[in-house]
C-alpha cells in the first residue's frame, strides 16, 4: 500500500480555503440581480467547488482513472435525463393544444386566497371546479 | 504489520495482492457514487422542471428560507469534509491519535449540521410552511408568490434526503471512531476511512448544490 499517493496538509487547507471564499462569493453575488444570469453565475460557483471537492478530497485527481470516468458518466447520463425530461415538458402542448390550469388546489391557502395562475391573474373557479384532484398540471 | 508482508490478516483471500483489494474496493464505491447522483439526479430534474414552469415561485419562495442558516451549514458541511480528509491524510502519516481526532470533529461538524437543520425545520413546522396540502402559511411574503406548496415540497424532499445522508454517514463515521480507537485501521490498512471519506465528500458535494438552487436564486 505504500504507492498510494498522499495529499500534502497544505493542498487541503488551500482547497478548503477556496470553498470557503466561493460560498462567501455566491452569497455575495445573489444580492445583485444579473437577470437570467443569476442562476448561471450560481450554478458556474457551485460547479467549481464540486471540481475541486472532487479532485482534491475525493482523490479523483490522484486515483486510476476509471473512477473519475465514472463519475463523470454518472454527471453525462443525470444530463441527459434533464435535457430529454425538459425536451417534453418544455414543449408540451407544440402538437396537440393544451389549457393550463392551477396546481393542486387542495393546499389549505386557497380556501381563503382567490386562485391565480402563475402570473398573477385570477382564474375563475367555478370554471375549473370539475378538475378537483386532476393530477395532471398542464 | 508484523505479518508476512505478502499476506497482511487484512487481505481477502479472493484478492490476488492488497493493492488489487483496495482498487476493487474503490471501484465499487464509485460505482455507488454513480447511483447516489441518479438518485438525486431524480429530484434534481424535478427541480429543473417546476423551476421552468414556474420561475417567479422559486424567486419569490426562497425569500421564505434563510440565508445565514443556509451559508452557517454550508461551511459547517465543508468544514467536516476538510476534517474528513485530514482524518484520512493523518492516518496515511501514521498518526492515529490526530485521525482519531479529526474523525470525532467531522462527526461533531455533522452533528451540528442535522442541529441548524432541525432550527430550520422546526421553524418552518411551526409557520405552516410545509409541502403540499399541508402548507398553511399566509404571511405578506407570499402575496405575490403562487404555488409556494410546490416550492417546499421539492425543498422538503431534496434537503430530507440530503439530511437523511448526513444521518447515515455519522452512522458511518462513528463506526470509523470505534475502528479506529480499537486500533483495526492504520497506514496500511484504512479502506473504509477512504471509502466513507468519498461518501462524505458527495454529501458536501450535494449540499454545494442545494444551497444555492433554494436560498440564494
Amino acid at each position: 500500500m505504500s504507492e498510494h499517493h498522499i495529499t500534502p496538509l497544505r493542498t487541503y487547507l488551500i482547497i478548503a480555503g477556496a470553498l470557503f471564499f466561493l460560498s462567501g462569493v455566491t452569497v455575495w453575488v445573489s444580492y445583485f440581480d444579473f437577470g437570467p444570469f443569476n442562476i448561471v453565475i450560481a450554478m458556474g460557483v457551485a460547479s467549481l467547488k464540486a471540481t475541486l471537492v472532487a479532485l482534491f478530497f475525493m482523490h479523483l485527481l490522484w486515483d486510476d482513472k476509471k473512477n473519475l470516468t465514472m463519475f463523470v458518466m454518472s454527471l453525462m447520463f443525470l444530463a441527459i435525463f434533464i435535457i430529454v425530461t425538459l425536451l417534453d415538458t418544455n414543449f408540451r402542448g407544440g402538437v396537440n393544444s393544451e389549457t393550463e390550469y392551477p396546481i393542486n388546489k387542495r393546499a389549505a391557502f386557497y380556501d381563503s386566497l382567490p386562485l391565480t395562475d402563475t402570473h398573477g391573474h385570477p382564474v375563475d373557479e367555478h370554471g375549473s371546479d370539475h378538475h378537483e384532484g386532476d393530477e395532471d398540471h398542464h | 504489520m508484523s505479518h508476512d508482508s505478502s499476506s497482511p490478516d487484512f487481505l481477502q483471500h479472493h484478492f490476488h495482492d492488497v493493492d488489487q483489494q483496495y482498487e476493487t474496493a474503490k471501484l465499487g464505491m464509485w460505482a455507488f457514487i454513480l447511483t447516489e447522483v441518479l438518485t438525486f439526479g431524480g429530484l434534481f430534474v424535478a427541480y429543473t422542471i417546476y423551476r421552468s414552469w414556474y420561475p417567479e415561485m422559486f424567486v419569490g419562495a426562497n425569500l421564505l428560507l434563510d440565508v445565514n442558516k443556509g451559508l452557517l451549514n454550508t461551511v459547517v458541511l465543508i468544514t467536516s469534509s476538510l476534517t474528513m480528509a485530514l482524518a484520512i491524510w493523518a492516518i496515511q502519516k501514521k498518526n492515529q491519535k490526530l485521525s482519531l481526532l479529526m474523525l470525532i470533529a467531522t462527526f461533531v461538524f455533522a452533528f451540528m449540521f442535522l442541529g441548524i437543520k432541525y432550527l430550520e425545520y422546526s421553524h418552518k413546522f411551526e409557520v405552516g410552511q410545509l409541502p403540499g396540502e399541508y402548507y398553511s402559511y399566509m404571511g405578506p411574503e407570499i402575496a405575490h408568490i403562487n404555488n409556494p406548496h410546490i416550492f417546499f415540497s421539492i425543498y422538503f424532499i431534496m434537503t430530507g434526503l440530503h439530511g437523511l445522508h448526513v444521518a447515515i454517514g455519522m452512522g458511518l463515521i462513528a463506526w470509523l471512531i470505534y475502528s479506529t480507537a480499537k486500533g483495526n485501521l492504520h497506514s496500511e490498512y484504512y479502506t473504509p476511512m477512504e471509502m466513507i471519506g468519498i461518501f462524505w465528500h458527495l454529501v458536501d458535494l450535494i449540499w454545494i448544490y442545494l444551497f444555492p438552487l433554494f436560498y440564494l436564486i
